[in-house]
């Protein structure tokens, strides 16, 4: 299988991908934005509309943009309203794939493709999506290293952020912004529905088995190479979906590790 | 009210000249004047809602304002002293599931340590650990944070806020969520660390007898500062009374020997 183009550029794309998204997923499953994540995906079903309105081969663009403006819509309306921020995202999840369904109602003869956007389908994941996935890797991976003490700062109490000197608004943006650009190219892999896993489930598997911030961090990065690497290896064996698989990896992933936690304390 | 004019004054922690905040057209500061001289420890006290929390924020820039002027060691724009200022908010609510340990919270804070995940736990305490030994959370570094008792919790805020030596420290209700015991044991340990480190605390407080002991000055707010002085001075029947309301007892000092 290893031969096979597309098993090597859906296997890259996983190793990129997955210990991406599950360093990304430990601040944020800590700051409450599971949500969020899974509210953005959602948006990208009218970007993929847009896109195949517009007559694109590759509607990855139109999706992170869509994306974008309903991650900082989110942002501003959170600051400008009362609003509670989950009825906010509700909001938007809810009209965004309503615009996109019936975008896409109009343009029948795309329905086929849809399915793949949905659920992920390592079949399109071409050179380019490889790629993207790579440079990703090294500039979202740099830059959360290199400002791992404000991320963990903000993620901590953002008032105290802020006295330590941490621009928090920038920051906040700035993590809004990697965050949408690491969904968005995830769900060639995993799918809209589903993109929102490989952010939570590794991270929160190695909750389970951490003792403090560093651990985590380095048993989820783990978790996510084995989670999407591992998933979409069994996906070819068993000849079964590969978002799914992935998904479902990593969700025994984490009842291991939460088993063996508690074994361990009693 | 005298027009006094407020130079620059070396002396001076912080000044304030007439701060007013308003929240949806309720204002909550209505002109507060305030001058700290360095090197003490002072009080804020008042009721709910009278504006302890905002004016603190103020001084640290977290809340703007709409008119008036603060000064912290006589620099207007706070960001250039906030390297000076050890913060330590009112019950600060971690997410119970971040497993940030102390001793990585900790590291947060100083320069020397800002690459802390590469560093071995051997190395992050060699440069903590000095400023740990008289607040006492040395066995507490292996322990996430956000499931410590509210007094280990204060302990490790106020290692936090005194790490990188401030001349300045700002406390916000410090002892909420702590047990009478514990808050005595709190007040002391400032007490000690402010004769220590020779540096200026502005701490707003509920507690009266607390303050009655440990603050040189006391600055009694409601919107604006109703009255100021010594303890024993402030803290008298007519003065709670304007600062409280009419609901207010006059403060009973009691000697326990």
């Amino acid at each position: 299988m290893f031969t096979e183009p597309f098993m090597q550029r859906a296997l890259l794309a996983a190793l990129f991908l997955g210990p991406l998204c599950a360093f990304m997923g430990v601040f944020v499953t800590a700051r409450r934005m599971a949500f969020f994540s899974d509210t953005i995906s959602h948006a990208a079903l009218t970007g993929v509309a847009l896109g195949f309105w517009f007559g694109l081969a590759d509607p990855t663009w139109p999706m992170v943009a869509v994306s974008l403006l309903v991650a900082f819509g989110i942002m501003w309306l959170r600051e400008n309203t009362d609003l509670l921020t989950d009825t906010i995202m509700a909001l938007l999840l809810s009209a965004s794939v309503a615009v996109g369904v019936i975008i896409l109602s109009l343009l029948k003869e795309f329905r086929g493709e849809l399915h793949s956007y949905l659920f992920g389908d390592i079949l399109y994941i071409g050179p380019q999506e490889v790629w993207l996935a790579a440079a990703l890797f090294g500039f979202v991976g740099t830059l959360l290293f290199l400002q791992l003490t404000s991320v963990t700062l903000l993620t901590a109490h953002e008032d105290m952020a802020q006295v330590c000197g941490v621009p928090v608004q920038r920051m906040n943006y700035l993590f809004v912004l990697v965050l949408t650009l690491v969904v968005a190219l995830t769900i060639r892999l995993l799918g809209i529905i589903l993109v929102t896993a490989l952010i939570v489930i590794p991270p929160a598997a190695a909750r389970a088995a951490s003792r403090n911030l560093r651990q985590q961090i380095v048993l989820s990065l783990i978790f996510g190479v084995v989670g999407s690497v591992g998933g979409t290896l069994l996906s070819y064996q068993l000849d079964v979906p590969c978002g799914p698989t992935i998904v479902l990896t990593s969700v025994v992933l984490f009842i291991a590790t939460l088993v063996i936690g508690r074994l361990r304390r009693t | 009210m005298p027009t006094e004019s407020i130079a620059m004054h070396p002396s001076l922690a912080v000044e304030v000249r007439d701060l007013r905040v308003s929240f949806d057209n309720t204002s909550v500061l209505r002109g507060v004047n305030l001058r700290v001289p360095q090197g003490q420890i002072v009080a804020l006290i008042g009721p709910n809602g009278s504006g302890k929390t905002t004016l603190l924020r103020c001084l640290l820039g977290l809340q703007k304002f709409s008119e008036g002027e603060v000064k912290i060691f006589g620099e207007r724009d706070v960001k250039k002293v906030l390297p000076r200022i050890g913060y330590v908010p009112q019950r600060l609510a971690l997410e119970r599931s971040f497993i940030l340990s102390v001793r990585e919270f900790l590291a947060l804070r100083l320069r020397e340590t800002r690459h802390w995940f590469f560093h071995s736990h051997k190395q992050l305490d060699a440069l903590i650990r000095p400023a740990l030994v008289q607040i006492g959370v040395e066995d507490l570094l292996d322990r996430p944070i956000a499931q410590l008792s509210g007094g280990q919790l204060q302990r490790v805020l106020i290692a936090f806020a005194l790490l990188r030596k401030p001349d300045l420290l700002l406390l916000d209700e410090p002892t909420a969520g702590v047990d009478t015991p514990g808050e005595e044991t709190f007040y002391d340990l400032i007490a000690s660390v402010q004769r220590q480190h020779k540096l200026t605390v502005i701490l707003v407080s509920h507690d009266l007898s607390m303050v009655y002991s440990h603050a040189s000055r006391v600055y009694a707010l409601n919107g604006v500062i109703c009255c100021e002085g010594p303890p024993e001075q402030v803290m008298n029947a007519e003065s709670l009374k304007q600062a409280y309301g009419i609901h207010a007892t006059p403060y009973h000092h009691h000697h326990v020997h």
